[in-house]
């Protein structure tokens, strides 16, 4: 018995079983079509000039608090006094976007921080790492820059409560490492990475960190001197913007969407 | 010369669109039909199409085929993952075929309802492979460029319906017998 070739055999069945039921959808309706595609794009562009508008609203009232915070000191001070238990849920409102809050001198980044020293990622010093499960009220994201003879504190960002726990929840569930990203073999010199970040929790305790490591060759992820988490992008994306976000780095190079 | 720049530019007018549209109207509703297998979808997909082909008119209409540029988006519409979620919100009936065996001249009428509804129960690419093969007459190539994967696997979409309509068809053909 001969075999058919499929398309041969039901094509025209089913090229004249879809022309039939085309023409039998008599209640298509296609008047006023144009009209309504019209009065979408006008309402689209509208909330888009909304919120264009919008934004240079908030960017220009950001911009004459921030001249007004720069130019009276005495005014900031009474502010961070005032709400030294919330992180700035009070004094980040209206002047930057959602979960970024203004930074206060007292939780800002110590400019000699003990990961200037190297050491690795494992030198976070004991009792100073962040037990995941502990409740936090804010984030200081700290940036450093770590090539030997020219260490220094390259940017820095706080953040909320809600913003804080984000960050920690992105990581806890994360594995022990990316599989994903690529192994080196390099010189222990090689090895050191350029930069990276410290993010310092305020907790009921104390300030407790967990350290990014991105760059070198050599490990990558989020240590708490306790337990180590791998390098994925949900939980950097929360963090790394303005000058806490880096150029690149040898491990997010392998990662998307950070 | 001037009077084909005028006519160029006309081309780009507001009222070219809706002149294109009344135009093309049926042969687009007609076409998302057949790919959505259904007439509130077809004139969603439809209508979502043709929001995004005026927002931009003056460069769709100055593609080379502006038609098969808004199917396009009508079949890249159709197989986004947001509006087969979306669909999951109107379950259908269960897909069995409902034309029983009919004899004399509603026999063809009888089997072009079981063959439509047979492709209602194709997957979303497969069903949109074989629309674009058998009711748009496309190569494989240029199914393969509208759905975003190889010409391969493009056959093999359209093969592998085919193959699960013959064999639904012949099963039933058997029962029927």
């Amino acid at each position: 018995m001969p075999e058919h070739d499929p398309e041969q055999e039901l094509g025209p069945k089913i090229s004249s079983a879809f022309r039939s039921q085309a023409d039998a959808a008599s209640e298509l309706r296609g008047s006023g079509l144009a009209g309504e595609a019209r009065r979408r794009v006008r309402k689209r562009r509208q909330a888009l000039t909304m919120a264009a508008a919008a934004a240079v609203v908030a960017v220009a009232i950001g911009g004459v608090w921030n001249v007004a915070g720069s130019q009276s000191p005495s005014s900031s001070t009474a502010a961070d006094s005032s709400s030294k238990e919330a992180a700035g849920s009070a004094t980040g409102s209206g002047k930057t976007p959602p979960g970024i809050v203004a930074p206060r001198e007292e939780v800002g980044c110590p400019p000699d921080h003990p990961i200037l020293k190297g050491g690795g990622p494992n030198a976070v010093a004991e009792g100073t790492g962040l037990d995941l499960a502990t409740q936090v009220s804010g984030l200081q994201a700290c940036r450093y820059g770590l090539t030997p003879g020219a260490t220094t504190l390259l940017g820095q960002q706080r953040f909320d409560a809600t913003v804080a726990q984000q960050v920690i929840d992105a990581i806890k569930v994360l594995p022990e490492r990316n599989p994903d990203l690529p192994v080196f073999k390099c010189t222990p010199r090689d090895a050191q990475p350029s930069e990276a970040i410290v993010l310092r929790f305020d907790t009921p305790e104390g300030i407790r960190e967990v350290w990014v490591e991105y760059d070198g060759c050599d490990s990558a992820g989020f240590f708490t001197g306790s337990h180590t988490y791998g390098l994925y992008p949900a939980p950097l994306k929360l963090f790394m913007v303005g000058s806490v976000r880096p150029g690149g780095g040898t491990f997010l190079s392998a990662l998307k969407g950070w | 010369m001037e009077a084909a720049l005028a006519a160029a530019e006309a081309r780009t007018g507001p009222i070219d669109f809706e002149l294109w549209v009344t135009e093309k109207a049926d042969a687009l509703l007609r076409f998302a039909y057949v790919l959505t297998g259904d007439t509130a979808l077809a004139e969603d997909a439809v209508q979502d199409a043709l929001t995004t082909a005026c927002a931009r008119w003056s460069r769709v209409s100055r593609a080379d085929d502006p038609e098969a540029y808004v199917k396009r988006m009508v079949v890249n519409a159709h197989i986004s993952w947001w509006r087969r979620f979306r669909r999951r919100e109107a379950p259908s009936p269960d897909p069995i075929r409902s034309a029983p065996a009919a004899a004399d001249g509603a026999t063809a009428r009888a089997e072009s309802d079981a063959v439509w509804a047979l492709c209602a129960t194709l997957p979303d690419k497969q069903r949109a492979a074989v629309v674009l093969r058998f009711y748009e007459e496309l190569s494989y190539a240029e199914i393969g460029v509208l759905l975003h994967c190889a010409e391969a696997t493009a056959r093999s979409h359209v093969h592998r319906a085919l193959a699960a309509l013959k064999t639904t068809l012949s099963k039933e053909g058997a029962e029927d017998a």
